[in-house]
């Protein structure tokens, strides 16, 4: 088989699996729009505060509920022995990784785009905040892909605590979160911004799937 | 001559050499560089509260170093797969959460008279922060995992990944407008800070780093024998 096509049956999978779980990323939609509303319900309804404070709020809890879908990145692979499967097919552990990574991007975080706009109306937001808010997501949401990657292939060697793994995410994703809602709050240059925000992008591109791959080797040895 | 860095054996036999100089050195360094500090002059603008620097920029220093080491064994112990590199790094890892954290402790008792409050968002404070949490995720990864092996590589690569925080700490006060004061020792051209104060702060930097290799060596030690026994 061309290694091509190996790819691509491998995305073609990951579909199939995301159309079946489709439920998961709808309960993370819910619990987005949930906690916009206890947010609002906190914070009073003024109009001026919730504009000012709008693009950080929204930022902050596309990162909660994100770290929600992470949980299932490897570990159903892991236990119906798929991971051994495409690694026999000719596939490494890092390649597979990678295209973990990718298809969580493609498929799971980018629905979540549609959420932006409706939850942008909530708060009030000028239309060119919008825009920076989808362009930043875009670039941020490759980034929690890759540090949901890490933390799930972590999560993958212990059997008692869950929760370092979301914790390992929460610190990391500290960067995208400066970054990315600096672009609306400092009077830097909007392009330096993006390109930082690639850059940090990159960065991690290029170390999550060795590291998870590691971890996912070290996982099966002690299976 | 450099076997004592990876191989146990020599390391133990080279600190029961080594080890009663080494207490009596620290404590005569510790007694020197006091004196020296309640000698230093004061600040013409900081007034008493400039003694709190001798604390607070040894143990940042230190928080650094102990981080580097840490990455430096991570490499090692990945590399070429050199069991006691991950017993270092067991071992130093709460020593540097405590030279954290007393970084910041001092720091926020010095920003309370001159600054006018305990803490804020600066670049350098959450940066250092950021590290302290960094810490604490290793002391807790040590904790959870039930097989060594894994636990040993998972710190590693996670302490390899951390390690991108230490550069941020370094350049935080040069890439962003800081209330944190700009380095002053560790510049390329001649430090701007008085010699008179240079020097206490460096007799105290050096008590602190042996006061570390003390407690660091006691860890290691007691962590050796931990595996022996297992």
């Amino acid at each position: 088989m061309l290694f091509i096509n190996k790819i691509f049956i491998f995305f073609k999978r990951e579909l199939k699996l995301f159309y079946t779980n489709i439920v998961d990323l709808l309960t993370n939609i819910l619990f987005f729009f949930l906690s916009i509303f206890i947010f609002i319900f906190a914070l009073g309804t003024g109009d001026k505060l919730l504009e000012t404070i709008g693009v950080g709020i929204i930022w902050s809890l596309l990162l909660l509920s994100s770290t929600l879908s992470i949980r299932k990145f490897y570990e159903e692979d892991f236990k119906n022995g798929t991971l051994i499967v495409v690694h026999m097919g000719g596939i490494s552990y890092e390649l597979m990784a990678f295209l973990k990574i990718v298809s969580h991007f493609l498929f799971v975080q980018i629905p979540f785009l549609i959420t932006i706009p409706v939850a942008s109306m909530f708060f009030n937001l000028p239309m060119n905040e919008v825009y920076v808010l989808f362009l930043t997501f875009v670039i941020g949401s490759l980034i929690l892909s890759c540090l949901g990657s890490i933390s799930a292939s972590m999560n993958l060697l212990n059997s008692t605590n869950f929760s370092i793994g979301s914790i390992i995410v929460l610190l990391f994703s500290i960067p995208v979160i400066i970054f990315s809602v600096g672009i609306k709050n400092s009077d830097v240059d909007f392009f330096s911004m993006i390109n930082l925000l690639l850059g940090i992008s990159l960065v991690f591109l290029g170390i999550s799937p060795w590291s998870s791959a590691a971890c996912i080797r070290l996982a099966l040895r002690n299976k | 001559m450099f076997k004592f860095l990876i191989n146990p054996s020599r390391f133990n036999k080279l600190i029961d050499i080594i080890f009663r100089p080494l207490v009596i050195i620290t404590s005569i360094t510790l007694v020197v560089s006091l004196v020296l500090i309640y000698f230093s002059p004061l600040d013409y603008q900081q007034g008493l509260t400039v003694k709190i620097m001798y604390i607070h920029v040894p143990s940042a220093w230190l928080s650094l170093l102990t981080y580097g080491v840490m990455t430096f064994y991570s490499i090692v112990g990945l590399a070429f797969k050199i069991p006691f590199s991950f017993i270092i790094n067991k071992a130093i890892a709460p020593i540097g959460a405590v030279f954290t954290l007393l970084c910041l402790i001092s720091g926020s008792m010095w920003g309370k008279p001159m600054w006018g409050t305990w803490w804020v968002w600066d670049a350098r404070l959450t940066s250092v922060a950021i590290l302290f949490i960094i810490y604490l995720i290793i002391i807790f990864l040590n904790q959870i995992f039930d097989s060594r092996e894994v636990r040993e590589k998972t710190i590693a690569i996670f302490i390899l990944i951390g390690s991108i925080n230490l550069p941020i700490i370094k350049f935080s006060v040069d890439w962003w407008n800081t209330l944190h004061q700009p380095a002053s020792v560790s510049k390329l051209s001649s430090p701007s800070i008085d010699i008179s104060m240079l020097q206490p702060l460096l007799v105290m930097t050096l008590s602190f780093s042996l006061i570390g290799l003390i407690i660091a060596i006691l860890r290691i030690k007691a962590e050796i024998l931990i595996r022996k026994i297992n």
